[in-house]
């Protein structure tokens, strides 16, 4: 591409754009939904003061003062209090304790999403290695948490949440979502087949008759789109943070989104769910500066290519 | 017998199953018949009681009733867009490339999960169901499935195949229809379209389970019917709790065997020679 800057410029944007963008959707569509915001909060027949209410939580000039005071708030860190599930509960509490558990427990998965992608890019493993690794990780995320759950709860019991039995719970989460769904066998497949394919162009061909290495001519050139697999990957295990996070008893970010969803407290779903955009603006940065050092350092310099890593 | 005609046999047998079970679902369970409390296979056939006397039977039907339609709908979006992607890379369209780099931006820069779960949320109370968040699920599985089937094209030569064939005098619809979609396209359309049903199924069962342990109105399905998740919150009281239901823990996980072997058969299937 001539226009090296134009995709990273495009993620930066995006990213940029990413936590304004998300809270506002979930804001439209609160108005968009039948009936009066307010009456989410407070039902017409199971409460009475629906208008003090609403002027607390700024229900009470339309979307764009609600969504204009919350990014506010939220900008100094408030994201006020929960709706329904614990009603009141400051969610910036419920966000500090949240996220590092949600953070850790990616931290612990991507461990196997970095043995995959070293395994892929050594392009060792065999065929029928490989196939296995695709058929296990057919296993839904939801059977492989019921077994972890199971196995923590005989372990430690089924009201443990404190001591060994939280890192349990944790290494538990991660070993699942780090293998379920094909987070491990995509990694291999993917980075693998990503190799392999950049093997094949002749610069490599050329390379290897002059005496050098393939990985250090192809690792250059597959850099970007080894982040761009990285990225998805990781947002994969987010996603599947989300569930197993619930089913194994683990109280991070995806814990607090499902029980927003499921007790339709918009105000956890909010701030929550802008947490999850903040988490895949970091990731879009990240993927954009691989891809500015990548065209900086490495495509501008033919050196680079042929002699780098 | 060709290769390729077991795995066909054992897909369609799949979603015979699938459909026929799905059709045969009642409205409602049965009343409890207490004296049959986790009765196994022997003596409730097929698949044994619940904790109320009722077979599985009706869990599995119901199960099936909730997932069959949403889960093809969502395969047939996915398939439907998987082949756009293709036959727009075959006919040479420069835009396409642009809008569908931003557009799989876009679409894949948050966790779908968290897509799915608000889009649950803001869903009115009259369309609730599977089949929003299964077309959801499917809209986002479809830029990667596009993109999949455009490199498919972009292999075959792109623009420069479809005018070789036009130049064999091969008429458009022919070329387009047959040759590219039917022979080229069709391993990484049905495919993908086999892993998003797959996914359905999955992502009911996973909301459905956390719903249920919650205590909470379900995102995916109206409260008479049961979901395969109810198998499993059945099954795991007999790994944690001294509870004979270990036959439904069985059944559930034998359910989601077939749609696996499902998925996989009807991708090998159509695999290309």
């Amino acid at each position: 591409m001539k226009q090296w800057w134009l995709r990273p410029a495009v993620r930066i944007g995006a990213a940029l754009l990413l936590p304004v963008v998300v809270p506002a959707t979930i804001t439209i569509m609160l108005w968009a939904l039948p009936g009066d915001p307010v009456s989410i909060i407070c039902p017409e027949e199971l409460c009475t003061g629906g208008g003090a209410l609403a002027a607390k939580w700024n229900l009470d000039q339309g979307p764009l003062h609600f969504y204009v005071q919350w990014l506010r708030a939220a900008a100094g860190g408030d994201f006020g209090a929960t709706w329904r599930w614990q009603a009141g509960t400051p969610i910036a509490g419920l966000m500090a304790e949240s996220t590092p558990t949600t953070l850790a427990l990616l931290g612990f998965a991507l461990i196997s999403v970095a043995i995959g992608t070293v395994v892929g890019a050594s392009q060792r493993l065999p065929a029928k290695v490989l196939a296995v690794a695709q058929v296990a990780g057919l296993v839904p995320g939801i059977v492989l948490a019921l077994v972890g759950a199971a196995w923590v709860e005989l372990t430690y019991g089924a009201a443990s949440f404190v001591g060994p039995a939280v890192w349990a719970r944790l290494l538990t989460g991660a070993a699942v979502i780090g293998l379920a769904d094909g987070a491990l066998s995509g990694a291999i497949g993917g980075t693998d087949g990503l190799f392999r394919a950049e093997s094949r162009q002749r610069y490599v061909g050329i390379a290897i008759l002059r005496g050098e290495r393939v990985l250090g001519n192809t690792l250059p050139n597959v850099t970007p789109a080894l982040a761009g697999q990285l990225r998805a990957r990781t947002l994969h295990l987010l996603s599947g943070a989300v569930v197993v996070e619930a089913v194994v008893g683990i109280d991070g970010l995806g814990d607090l989104l499902l029980r927003g969803a499921l007790y339709q407290d918009f105000g956890l779903v909010l701030a929550s769910a802008t947490a999850f955009a903040l988490f895949s603006s970091v990731l879009l940065l990240g993927q954009a500066l691989v891809e500015v050092a990548t065209a900086v350092l490495v495509r501008r310099s033919p050196a680079g290519v042929m002699e780098g890593a | 017998m060709k290769p390729r005609l077991p795995a066909a046999l054992l897909a369609g047998l799949c979603l015979v199953l699938l459909l026929v079970a799905a059709l045969v679902a009642p409205e409602h369970l049965p009343d409890k018949a207490p004296d049959l409390k986790w009765a196994g296979p022997a003596d409730v056939p097929p698949f044994g009681a619940d904790d109320g006397g009722r077979s599985l039977l009706h869990y599995a039907t119901q199960g099936a009733r909730v997932v069959a339609v949403p889960s093809i709908v969502a395969g047939m979006v996915v398939a439907a867009f998987a082949t756009l992607g293709g036959v727009l890379r075959a006919m040479g369209v420069g835009w396409f490339d642009r809008v569908l780099q931003a557009g799989g931006e876009v679409v894949g820069a948050l966790p779908r999960m968290v897509v799915i779960l608000v889009v649950a949320l803001v869903t009115p109370d009259e369309w609730r169901g599977l089949l929003p968040l299964a077309v959801t699920w499917a809209l986002l599985s479809a830029p990667g499935a596009m993109d999949e089937a455009a490199a498919v094209a972009e292999r075959l030569g792109g623009a420069r195949f479809v005018e070789a064939l036009r130049a064999h005098g091969y008429s458009a619809s022919r070329v387009y229809l047959y040759h590219i979609v039917a022979l080229n396209l069709r391993p990484v359309v049905v495919r993908q379209a086999a892993e998003v049903m797959m996914q359905v199924v999955f992502l009911e069962i996973g909301l459905s389970y956390i719903a249920e342990e919650e205590n909470q109105t379900d995102f995916t399905h109206p409260a008479n019917l049961k979901s395969w998740a109810n198998l499993l919150k059945l099954g795991y009281a007999s790994l944690v709790v001294d509870v004979p239901s270990g036959h439904a823990l069985g059944l559930g996980l034998g359910l989601i065997g077939v749609v696996a072997v499902m998925g996989l058969a009807l991708g090998r299937a159509v695999r290309s020679r």
